[in-house]
């Protein structure tokens, strides 16, 4: 817990030195941003249709399906959008981070540099971090936006609801504290998923065997933690707003 | 000039090192003969602070870098080139760009001036025609002389080769030890060898150290090794070789 609190504290010290290392951190918002969009408007799309499916079922029982659009979108924004797009990340940033330095270290590619001047967590670490977080927040915009369309694409074409009648329930009714919990998660997933995988990765001992322990530690822990972190930045903000 | 004073080293449980001295003075090659797993690269790792001892002190060139930051010795590291048993190469950059990587990283030298020491490194290991190539496409020897490359494009005092021949065939073995000793006679170049072929050691060394259950048990004069009468030393001596 120590190191990896170092280890932490380390890769935000070395902020400052984003231009030395800015190619590192283009390739990096490539990885993590760019290359991350597929997944997150597959992961955004199921989501939506499938909340505007299962959530107009429920309200038409009601008589309240008009109320569709304004209860998918706070689901969307504020909870499975994020925490979905969360996981994915996980899984695909981090087990890339997580193997990849993993190799580096049992094949001691990070102790050389080291031994030749380079320090790796300003090299390795750092851009990682800094890409993630600045790219995390359009990912989670671009999942919202997926996850509304096609939940307003399933009210019309699966439970005939008028577009119209969709969109003016979600856009009066969502608060700015709606976003705010939903982009704050942006944020705070991007460092725990790049540390905490990072982080396994460094720790890697014991050959191909152990790159792929450190790994699945990394994938796992971190996946943990953001599910943890979803429930309470959403709790901390919306008793606080 | 490096010095390892009074090291003691501990991992867990377990005593890896226990009051070990040694000097290495500059222009001299000093080989580290042991066992596999008895911690001979856990020195090397010593003198270039990646490690930190539990007790005991290491100088290079009189400075003590025992506790010095992470950052301040990075600057110390340059003096010392390090070829690491399996290379270490960046495995998705091609020769040049591994030889230059650290150039360009950590030196803020014109791109010609890059590009010129590359070169010299390309011919110095025999490597002509395969400047853009991956690590992985070379032989074993080659992959070695890119990595004696790399550490030697800092013009750095002393290099540091961890098992440098281990993994070769005879004729890849020969040719790397034959660079190591032009690197002294022609670089004026000091050098630590860790190794536990014994015919390494006759083959390049100037001096000695053996390291035996986490003790120096001799060091000295290479030639000076059949003197001894310490059991083990007679035993490899005898063998010729040391997988213990």
């Amino acid at each position: 817990m120590q190191d990896f609190f170092l280890f932490s504290v380390r890769a935000f010290a070395t902020i400052p030195k984003i231009k030395r290392y800015w190619r590192d951190f283009l390739d990096q918002t490539t990885i993590c941003g760019t290359d991350s969009i597929p997944i997150v408007l597959v992961s955004a799309i199921s989501i939506g249709s499938l909340l505007a499916i299962e959530v107009g079922n429920l309200l038409e029982d009601f008589g309240a399906k008009t109320m569709l659009g304004r209860s998918t979108s706070i689901s969307v924004i504020r909870e499975l959008g994020p925490l979905l797009m969360g996981l994915m990340l996980s899984a695909r940033f981090g087990s890339r981070n997580g193997a990849e330095l993993g190799a580096m270290q049992i094949s001691e590619q990070i102790d050389a540099l080291r031994a030749f001047g380079t320090d790796p967590i300003a090299k390795l670490v750092m851009p990682r971090l800094v890409a993630a977080l600045i790219m995390f927040l359009p990912l989670i915009a671009l999942s919202d936006f997926a996850g509304l369309q096609s939940a307003a694409y399933m009210a019309e074409h699966y439970h005939r609801l008028d577009p119209g009648i969709f969109w003016n329930s979600v856009y009066p009714r969502l608060a700015p504290k709606d976003f705010v919990v939903g982009f704050l998660k942006a944020p705070v997933f991007a460092i725990i998923i790049t540390l905490v995988s990072s982080f396994n990765g460094f720790s890697a001992r014991g050959g191909t065997a152990g790159v792929g322990r450190s790994t699945i530690k990394g994938i796992v822990v971190s996946s943990g933690l953001v599910l943890i972190a979803n429930f309470y930045v959403s709790k901390i903000v919306l008793e606080n707003m | 000039m490096i010095e390892l004073e009074n090291i003691s080293l501990k991992y867990g449980d377990k005593e890896i090192l226990k009051n070990v001295s040694i000097t290495v003075q500059d222009n001299t090659i000093k080989a580290i003969l042991g066992p596999s797993g008895v911690g001979k690269s856990t020195i090397l790792k010593l003198m270039l602070g990646l490690i930190k001892p539990n007790s005991g002190k290491v100088f290079v060139d009189g400075t003590d870098i025992t506790s010095m930051k992470e950052t301040s010795l990075y600057n110390i590291r340059r003096k010392m080139g390090m070829v690491f048993q399996g290379n270490a190469l960046f495995d998705s950059m091609t020769i040049s760009q591994n030889l230059g990587f650290f150039l360009r990283e950590n030196l803020n030298l014109p791109l010609n001036e890059v590009n010129r020491r590359v070169a010299e490194q390309i011919q110095f290991a025999g490597l002509e025609g395969y400047e853009d190539q991956l690590p992985e496409s070379l032989s074993g020897g080659m992959r070695k002389r890119v990595a004696i490359g790399r550490a030697l494009i800092f013009k750095p005092h002393m290099i540091l080769f961890d098992e440098p021949t281990a993994g070769l065939d005879p004729v890849s073995s020969k040719k790397i030890l034959s660079l190591i000793s032009s690197l002294r006679h022609n670089n004026n170049l000091g050098a630590v060898i860790v190794t536990h072929i014994i015919d390494d050691v006759f083959s390049v060394a100037d001096s000695v150290a053996v390291l035996y259950q986490g003790e120096i048990i001799f060091d000295n004069e290479t030639k000076k090794l059949h003197e001894s009468q310490h059991p083990f030393i007679r035993s490899i001596l005898s063998d010729n070789i040391l997988e213990l």
